[in-house]
């Protein structure tokens, strides 16, 4: 019976480390889609750049503290960045610059050798407080850390939403010739959801990025993006608990079949259950839009409302 | 800067420039492609009356409220408030006090009745981040001055039962109802409503004649595009006629039920 719960906690631990971190990258796509209506198809660009910003501050001497809040602000800088030209822009407009900014972010990545050691990555940087955590335990610490930072993250972006800043963003969603007409400074209300979730999804890089200790220009692909989709359509848009949820739920079914084949005969190679388990994802995001469209938070009732 | 003083100096005072007339709009002309559809129209609104805008299909009605009400940009001047406002955005007019509704009611479907009012005051303290974080206290007093002067205003217009209900789950007249709350919400000096009695049964219809005029006693000023012309007719203290993007004419309720060529133009002569 240990023995067995030692062989299963590290990897439950695993599960829960990668949900985390992407809950809260999640998060901060919840807030500009789910709440505000953004169709941001860019969002591992900010990923990437609260990652790198944090691993390459912290390699050329920077404390590490300081790294993050970089990374983290940084993040956010660039959503401002990308924000003013584009927020402007209709829904799909936006969907398809943003995928391309993201895109040009990791071109960068890749080439900029001098900046980003390229396609070789970046390792050897410091973990918060990895001198003082033995090294056998110190996953479980993450854990205790990440599920803090989430936890920080959720209940900070609930006060929010809650508030009248809050029902701005989701007037915004709903239509926002109304809001534009009542005196609110539409624009305005979007470049700061879309600060605060590049912000977040900094955060969530930087997170990611002390979990696997080594990142490179191939952790960043735009399917990261739509890992935080999948995750806020099944939890339920517009509901930051259904994303926490739908982020364990994605990361259990991901580390719950890539052993399938030890327990079940499954006719593929083990380089083809990757693309496999894409197409079961797949799958059942079609099953989840035909029978529960809402998500598992999502409310049903608001599908029926019409204009 | 100079602008929001400007804005400030607004809200906080009365009427300024001309005492008697809150809007002036002169000479006002919007294109399209080669479609004239405001072509060199001018407009003045006395304070406290009821102003109705009539005319046919394509006469320009609309384009003229989007005019004025910042969503068009023309040429021409527009003074509001004797200050002019045809360079503002319309959240910057809507700011200053002028508010307007659309010919199809825009109810914000997936909030509340009480939401969708809870919205419209402007500059609350709660709708900047940083209050939110830093003065929960003061935004937590503001909001709840807000939630009952919504309810207020809602059993103004009695639909205060319908404060829990989503904006989406009501009738047509209902939304219309809630429109018209919600601009009231916020204050308005003037107040632009887009067809209001289209679309509503003749209980309704009387219903927000009723608000209109009540609402106008407290000293509110409207302008209201309409088709319905008994009931414009009935509750204006003037009506503007608009043709192919020009004013045609203009005059009391009874003179411009009279005039023969306003007949001609907007019933086909079958007046």
């Amino acid at each position: 019976m240990t023995e067995l719960l030692g062989a299963i906690l590290p990897y439950i631990t695993t599960i829960l480390l990668f949900a985390s971190i992407y809950a809260v990258f999640a998060l901060g796509l919840n807030l500009e889609w789910g709440f505000t209506g953004l169709i941001n198809f860019g969002h591992v660009a900010f990923f990437a750049i609260g990652a790198y910003t944090t691993v390459l501050l912290n390699i050329s001497g920077c404390p590490l503290i300081i790294s993050v809040i970089a990374g983290v602000a940084l993040a956010g800088f660039f959503g401002f960045l990308l924000g003013i030209p584009t927020l402007r822009l209709r829904e799909d407009y936006l969907a398809i610059v943003t995928i391309g900014f993201s895109e040009v972010v990791r071109s960068i990545l890749l080439n900029e050798e001098w900046l980003t050691r390229g396609p070789f990555g970046v390792h050897g940087f410091d973990r918060p407080f990895q001198d003082a955590v033995p090294y056998q335990h110190y996953n479980t610490f993450l854990l205790i850390l990440f599920v803090a930072i989430l936890a920080i993250v959720y209940f900070a972006l609930e006060r929010l939403i809650q508030s009248p800043w809050g029902r701005v963003l989701k007037s915004i969603r709903e239509d926002e010739t109304v809001p534009y007409a009542l005196g609110k400074n539409v624009f305005s209300y979007k470049l700061q959801s879309l600060i605060i979730g590049s912000a977040i999804a900094g955060l969530a890089g930087t997170m990611l990025a002390f979990y696997i200790t080594y990142i490179n220009p191939c952790t960043f692909k735009p399917i990261e993006t739509f890992y935080a989709w999948i995750i806020v359509i099944l939890g339920g848009t517009a509901s930051n608990k259904g994303t926490i949820v739908g982020a364990i739920i994605l990361w259990a079914f991901f580390s719950g079949t890539k052993f399938i084949d030890r327990i079940v005969p499954v006719p593929f190679e083990s380089h083809q259950m990757g693309a496999f388990r894409m197409i079961v994802i797949g799958l059942l995001l079609m099953l989840l839009m035909m029978y529960k469209p809402e998500g598992i938070f999502g409310r049903k009732e608001e599908l029926a409302l019409s204009d | 800067m100079e602008e929001r003083r400007n804005l400030r100096y607004l809200t906080d005072q009365s009427l300024g420039g001309d005492q008697m007339n809150i809007l002036t709009a002169r000479n006002l002309k919007k294109h399209f492609g080669g479609v004239k559809a405001v072509d060199g129209c001018s407009i003045d609104i006395e304070s406290g009356t009821i102003v109705g805008l009539i005319g046919p299909n394509g006469a320009g009605k609309t384009t003229m409220f989007n005019l004025i009400s910042g969503f068009e940009r023309g040429s021409g001047e527009i003074t509001f408030k004797g200050q002019r406002t045809d360079n503002l955005s319309p959240f910057k007019i809507a700011r200053c006090g002028m508010v307007r509704t659309f010919q199809i009611p825009r109810a914000l479907t997936k909030m509340s009745v009480l939401e969708n009012l809870m919205l419209a005051p402007t500059m609350q303290r709660g709708e900047r981040i940083w209050n939110v974080c830093l003065r929960r206290k003061k935004v937590l007093e503001q909001e709840q001055t807000i939630k009952e002067k919504s309810m207020g205003i809602l059993e103004f217009f009695e639909i205060d039962d319908l404060r829990d209900e989503y904006a989406g789950a009501l009738s047509g007249g209902q939304k219309k109802l809630l429109e018209m709350a919600r601009a009231i919400a916020i204050d308005p000096s003037l107040m632009l409503l887009d067809e209001p009695f289209s679309g509503v049964n003749p209980t309704l219809s009387r219903k927000i004649s009723g608000h209109i005029d009540e609402l106008r006693e407290g000293g509110m000023t409207f302008l209201i595009i309409e088709h319905d012309i008994p009931a414009v007719t009935k509750i204006s203290d003037r009506i503007v006629v608009m043709n192919e993007g020009r004013v045609m004419t203009e005059g009391k309720p009874e003179e411009i039920k009279r005039r023969k060529d306003v007949l001609d133009v907007y019933l086909g002569g079958e007046g």
